[in-house]
């Protein structure tokens, strides 16, 4: 980056069943909480960027930049970024290159959804708009269906149990219990993971990330200085459809991102102490950690079953914050920042993909 | 929208891409399936085609057998879905062909004679006894349904608990479970039933229906089946339903009710005569049992002498 972007301001409402919350609520929740916190004025925005996925689907309600922007008393111009459950990270990106480019100096980014108003069967038909709707869903697929190939594809290649799969959800159900914002704050039994309800064999119930309400918002600043600034902000993507890939053990687009990310920060892989990656379903944050480069392929599960160097989803990750998708990437770099105020390492990464990481978005954060 | 017209259309072009032998790269089953779909548990794979492009398709099996990454398939043209407005939708399907359980040595022939119920399966059967009865003797049906009037030699009935004791042994050439108001009835041929007839050098004839014929194509081999058809008259669907609703009143087995839900089976079957036509070696339309069984017995003597 030619000059720091600063996280200034940060905030979000609690994931989870909001029920007396609608789009605007969500996002005015979040959007106070982070203008509290930053540096600067509501005055002192230039531009908003929200990111949403579904609210055309669940809310009949699209053009949600402007809908953001009237929740500030100067009506500042906004837009609205839409990449799946990466439209977090693609907003997040936007805001940077509106940064660097001196287009603006202040920009608040809200990302916001929207999934309990309507039903789960029309959510789960909305959400499969993030694979491609003439190849993969006319067979009766669901986004469920697509991780259970995967998973099933990984688990015969490199010979996983079921019974070490169970460690993921564990791990990040155990994390959760100490975030005041996440929907499930209960630690489960690793052995219990397994025996939850089938949705997508080999995916039981508990390895899948919940449907969720919630937003979450930052503000960058080139102009107002905070004690974290983000160290990279990159973009990567790959088919839409997973039967257009050579493998779906792995995902290009992480694995680009990825270098492009540790190449514009200019750090090593080694020297990142936290991070937040998008564990959509369990066999994502193994797929992730590999594609990242923290384990060789097929070796992820062991970060999971020692403890590792870096702390993985600290938060409680999809699984146990919620998912309310595409406020998802947002809450990941609130998250990171969180994390490297109170241990004082150097780098946090939060990595976000949608689809089938079609779209992979990584922002490494780092003390300014 | 996948499943409007237009959708459909443009998917036309893929189908014939689609329809290629393929190895299962990987499977998951869906166990809440998206609106449209028949309710869940549906297997989908991911399958690479023989040309090296992959698709996602349903997966279908005829049996139970355990789906694996690495079997082979064999695509299927299969109703898909149905959009609200009722629009059905028809898409290539992948089926796991059985596994090697087919003898490898050609056991005999099967005659097999499926159709809807009202058709007049018994009565071409009777004849068919009367014209080459030297060379062909009917197979009872095992059920666990309540004996009733008229049933006479063509029934064996035992308890459910024996039934699929019988099942469990290998002892059963094929079976199938029809639910029905208030128990599950099952239905059934026992192996040492056929083989007894085989040992006479004589042509077993099996009166059944199409999950039976699956199922028997499955263990002798399709190619041991002398599979027909039979068809009621009639030019189009109504007409065809309507004249086997006069013969399953004519026959009076059945109370009204029951008459009711036999045509809307009937339905299935008569479906089934196309989706699955690779099952039957033709398909005959019963408007004259004379003609039929003519053609019958003479395929019968055909096999005998050869």
């Amino acid at each position: 980056m030619q000059s720091p972007i600063y996280l200034t301001g940060t905030g979000q409402t609690r994931f989870g069943e909001h029920w007396d919350m609608s789009i605007k609520d969500l996002m005015e929740e979040s959007i106070d909480a982070a203008i509290e916190n930053a540096g600067c004025t509501a005055l002192d925005i230039d531009m908003v960027i929200v990111a949403n996925m579904l609210g055309e689907v669940a809310s009949n309600q699209a053009h949600l930049g402007a809908m953001a922007a009237s929740l500030l008393p100067h009506h500042p111009p906004a837009l609205r970024a839409e990449a799946a459950c990466a439209s977090g990270a693609v907003a997040l990106h936007t805001a940077c290159a509106l940064l660097e480019s001196g287009k603006a100096q202040t920009v608040l980014v809200v990302g916001v959804e929207k999934m309990t108003d309507i039903a789960p069967s029309k959510i789960a038909a909305g959400l499969m708009g993030a694979a491609d709707a003439e190849k993969d869903a006319p067979c009766g697929l669901t986004f469920p269906g697509i991780f259970g190939l995967i998973a099933n594809r990984y688990m015969h290649e490199f010979n996983l149990s079921r019974e070490r799969l169970n460690h993921v959800s564990a791990r990040h159900h155990k994390n959760g219990v100490k975030n005041p914002f996440a929907q499930f704050r209960k630690e489960i039994p690793a052995e219990a993971i397994s025996m939850s309800p089938k949705v997508a064999d080999p995916l039981c119930m508990l390895d899948c990330s919940p449907i969720s309400d919630g937003a979450a918002s930052v503000v960058l600043s080139t102009k107002f200085e905070s004690p974290i600034k983000i160290a990279a902000s990159q973009l990567a993507t790959d088919t839409l459809s997973i039967t257009d890939r050579p493998t779906i053990t792995s995902f290009a687009a992480t694995k680009d991102a990825m270098s492009a990310a540790l190449q514009e920060a200019n750090i090593e892989r080694e020297e990142i102490a936290h991070i937040e990656l998008h564990d959509c379903f369990s066999i994502a944050a193994l797929i992730s950690l590999e594609d990242m480069g923290f384990a060789t392929p097929g070796n992820a599960i062991a970060l999971y079953e020692k403890e590792s160097p870096m702390t993985i989803n600290q938060s409680g990750g999809l699984k146990a914050c919620g998912h309310p998708v595409a406020a998802t990437g947002i809450k990941q770099v609130i998250d990171v920042s969180k994390q490297l105020k109170n241990s004082k390492s150097s780098y946090g990464l939060a990595h976000n993909f949608g689809g089938a990481a079609a779209t992979c978005g990584i922002h490494i954060l780092s003390h300014a | 929208m996948r499943n409007t017209p237009a959708a459909i259309h443009r998917a036309q072009k893929d189908l014939q891409r689609k329809l290629q032998e393929g190895t299962i790269l990987s499977f998951t089953t869906v166990h809440h399936t998206p609106e449209g779909f028949p309710a869940g548990p549906r297997n989908i794979g991911l399958i690479e085609l023989e040309d090296g492009q992959k698709v996602s398709g349903h997966l279908i099996s005829e049996t139970d057998q355990p789906i694996a990454i690495g079997m082979k398939v064999l695509p299927k043209m299969r109703l898909s879905s149905v959009n609200t407005q009722g629009l059905r939708t028809y898409d290539v399907s992948y089926e796991i062909p059985v596994q090697q359980t087919v003898k490898q040595e050609f056991p005999g022939y099967v005659l097999a004679l499926t159709g809807p119920s009202g058709v007049g399966k018994t009565t071409v059967s009777v004849l068919l006894s009367t014209k080459v009865g030297k060379y062909v003797e009917r197979v009872p049906i095992l059920t666990t349904r309540e004996p009733k009037e008229g049933d006479a030699d063509e029934y064996v009935h035992v308890s459910p608990e024996e039934f699929l004791a019988l099942k469990n042994e290998g002892k059963l050439a094929t079976s199938t479970c029809i639910p029905s108001r208030d128990e599950k009835r099952w239905y059934g041929y026992r192996t040492e039933d056929i083989d007894a007839i085989w040992q006479k050098k004589m042509i077993p004839v099996i009166i059944t229906e199409m999950n039976l014929l699956q199922g028997l194509s499955s263990h002798y081999g399709r190619r041991s089946i002398l599979s027909f058809g039979l068809m009621p008259p009639g030019k189009s669907k109504r007409q065809m339903l309507s004249s086997l609703l006069h013969r399953l009143r004519d026959r009076g087995r059945d109370t009204e009710k029951q008459i009711e839900d036999r045509l809307k089976n009937a339905e299935a079957d008569l479906d089934f005569f196309k989706t699955r036509s690779e099952l039957f070696d033709d398909v005959i339309v019963n408007d004259n049992v004379d003609t039929v069984v003519g053609q019958l017995g003479g395929l019968v003597l055909e096999r005998v002498k050869a």
